[in-house]
């Protein structure tokens, strides 16, 4: 019993057996890549199988009705193998050997090699480069912007090298019959090998069983499909892994300032000065430069070594993977060691008080920031926090305002400086030197929002926290300006900080309450005297 | 020297000269073309035809028209053009002076 398959050739319908089948294929193409004019090869091959046809009719009969292998020996033996055709395609090679071998290599994009479209590996033949370098420039190239564009058209420019004798004009071999024989051998194979993966998964019985072969076909499906994505993936790799190492070096080595992306978009500004106010000496600031490099750097080429294997399939030494680790283990002993420098730099802490007592002179005081920039030179700005430094001062936007009830009967003002430092003593100095001042300037409390220090103090997590004490009815007005400056304020209606500036505010026995509220509760200006008098009258009567 | 590449180098000067002689005599399909030029051993396999007859359609010294067959599909029947009559004709002419040239070369030289 044999498996036929129906064909056509110019038009009339046959049956044939599947070996017949696949040896006709074979011959014919082998015809086909022995033609280099496309126009006349096209003609040519329909002649051609206009008369295979016509010694396949011939041959059928009433008895035989099925196109077997000797059928198609026997065209083979009519038509003959090309090598026998006296062609002009033949006569070309005694004068090809040597001088024109080069004039004759063609530029075609290699469809047996190729990542995206083969041109790196047909350019790569035809210069005679291997193609990892040629891919190497692209990927180069794609970077300095003008990559991709040279691709797509030399893409486009460069034609497919679809037959055999393209393929071997691509490598710059010369075209007789024993190198297309050569060509042609593993082209048959590879031809044979699919039939034998799709024709015979539909057509054949003894390669197993339905499920067998729908388990087969899923399984190349996905094996293309993750093909695919790890190309994509692997580019992706290779472009975040780029941009990442960019960012690093000029985060670490940089002078000028870098831009950090969150979800707002640009935010996040630092330099090179920044880290200098963190760190003791130079020393220490490029060993830790050295030891985040290693962190996040290592994995970051890692990155880009994992997506060059994922595009080019190139084959690593296992000591690339020893290395990686080892100097992650280098880094990780770095970062102990600053860490543990800075950590004794911080380890104490203290603070001292200031209070400055206030006449309750007027009915509502308004307290007041500055809204204007930093002085000098911003070295870390975002939302919340800004430093900066001008000369040999240094700006920090560490200054915290909270209004709470006051013991007696009278008003006043506490700031609290407070500082880090690698002993209480240094701490005490650090928050010492603190310079900073509040104003009162008739009813207006003016808060500046940053404090001042000497940029030799470092930052040490200096800070300034103002506590307003006001006395019972005593009013105040939060300007829209402090809506950064003050800070968990505590109010009888639990207003958060941002929804009480722009505000009145009083201060009764069941704590502050606001006094012009309209969409919170609070209370009203006349409601206030109200309770006033009603309190006045009980303290004039006890 | 290939004894074989050098005669199938003369077959192939002879072949074109051939073809054209046969359609001289009147229109043919490429497997009565073969029939003939088998019988003079010109050539041993079909598949040497077909590129030359196209290529000599398209230098315009053929032309062909279809026609339906019994037995199989279309056939091609080619016929000379005027250029391909002119073609022939100064062929013949550089022939008749090869043999010509071949015979006196062949003969003992007098002296």
């Amino acid at each position: 019993m044999n498996q036929t398959l129906t064909i056509n050739i110019s038009g009339i319908v046959f049956h044939i057996e599947v070996d017949a089948y696949e040896a006709l294929k074979v011959y014919l193409s082998t015809i086909k890549s022995y033609f280099n004019n496309s126009e006349e090869r096209e003609e040519i091959m329909l002649d051609i199988e206009a008369r295979v046809a016509e010694i396949f009719a011939e041959a059928q009969n009433d008895k035989n009705q099925v196109i077997v292998m000797a059928d198609v020996n026997k065209v083979i033996a009519i038509m003959g193998e090309p090598e026998q055709y006296l062609t002009d395609e033949e006569e070309e090679i005694p004068t090809q050997k040597t001088h024109r071998k080069r004039e004759d290599k063609k530029l075609f994009r290699d469809p047996d090699d190729r990542v995206l479209g083969g041109v790196a590996s047909g350019l790569g033949a035809y210069i005679g480069l291997d193609t990892v370098w040629v891919r190497l420039f692209f990927v180069a190239a794609f970077f300095m912007g003008f990559g991709i564009l040279t691709y797509i058209i030399l893409w486009i420019v460069m034609p497919e090298a679809k037959t055999t004798a393209e393929k071997l004009k691509m490598r710059g071999e010369p075209i007789n019959i024993k190198n297309i024989g050569k060509a042609f051998e593993s082209e048959a194979q590879k031809v044979g090998e699919k039939l034998q993966n799709v024709d015979t998964n539909k057509f054949s019985s003894k390669a197993g069983t339905v499920l067998e072969n729908i388990v087969m076909a899923i399984a190349s499906f996905f094996t293309a499909v993750f093909n695919i994505f790890g190309k994509v993936l692997g580019i992706a790799f290779l472009f975040v892994g780029t941009f990442m190492l960019v960012v690093l070096l000029a985060l670490l080595f940089g002078s000028t300032a870098i831009f950090s992306i969150s979800n707002d978009g640009v935010y996040s500004m630092a330099s090179q000065d920044f880290f200098n106010l963190i760190f003791i000496n130079q020393d220490q600031f490029y060993l830790a430069s050295i030891a985040v490099f290693l962190l996040i750097g290592v994995p970051v080429i890692g990155l880009i070594f994992l997506s060059i294997r994922m595009l080019f399939k190139v084959r690593s030494h296992y000591s690339v993977g020893l290395t990686f680790v080892g100097l992650l283990v280098v880094g990780t002993i770095l970062v102990f060691m600053v860490g543990t420098r800075l950590a004794v730099e911080m380890s104490a802490e203290e603070e001292f008080e200031k209070t400055e007592i206030i006449s309750p002179d007027f009915n509502t005081y308004v307290i007041k920031t500055n809204i204007t920039e930093m002085p000098g030179q911003g070295v870390l700005e975002d939302k919340f926090t800004s430093i900066s430094i001008e000369g040999d001062m240094m700006y920090q936007r560490f200054v915290e305002l909270s209004v709470e009830r006051s013991k007696n009967d009278s008003m006043m003002i506490t700031t609290n400086f407070s500082s880090h430092g690698k002993s209480p003593k240094d701490a005490l100095n650090k928050a010492k030197a603190i310079n900073y001042v509040h104003q009162l300037n008739d009813s207006i409390l003016f808060f500046p929002d940053y404090l001042a220090t000497n940029k030799e103090h470092k930052i040490r997590g200096q800070q300034v926290e103002i506590t307003v004490y006001l006395p019972l009815y005593q009013s105040i007005y939060l300007d829209k300006s402090t809506k950064e400056l003050i800070y968990d304020v505590d109010n009888f209606t639990n207003t958060y900080d941002k929804k009480m500036v722009g505000r009145k505010w009083v201060m009764l026995e069941q704590g502050l309450t606001c006094l012009d509220c309209n969409d919170i509760e609070g209370i009203t200006s006349k409601e206030l005297e109200e309770l006033k008098a009603l309190k006045m009258v009980e303290t004039v009567i006890e | 020297m290939n004894i074989e590449n050098t005669q199938a180098q003369m077959r192939k000067g002879v072949l074109e000269y051939c073809i054209l002689s046969i359609l001289n005599n009147g229109e043919a399909y490429p497997s009565e073309i073969i029939e003939q030029l088998k019988q003079g051993k010109l050539i041993v396999v079909e598949g040497t035809l077909y590129p030359l007859l196209t290529r000599l359609k398209n230098a315009e010294l053929l032309s062909y028209r279809w026609e339906e067959s019994t037995s199989g599909p279309p056939r091609k029947y080619y016929q000379l053009t005027d250029k391909g009559k002119k073609f022939l004709e100064e062929l013949a002419t550089t022939w008749d002076d090869l043999v010509a040239a071949v015979e006196i070369t062949r003969k003992p030289t007098k002296k």
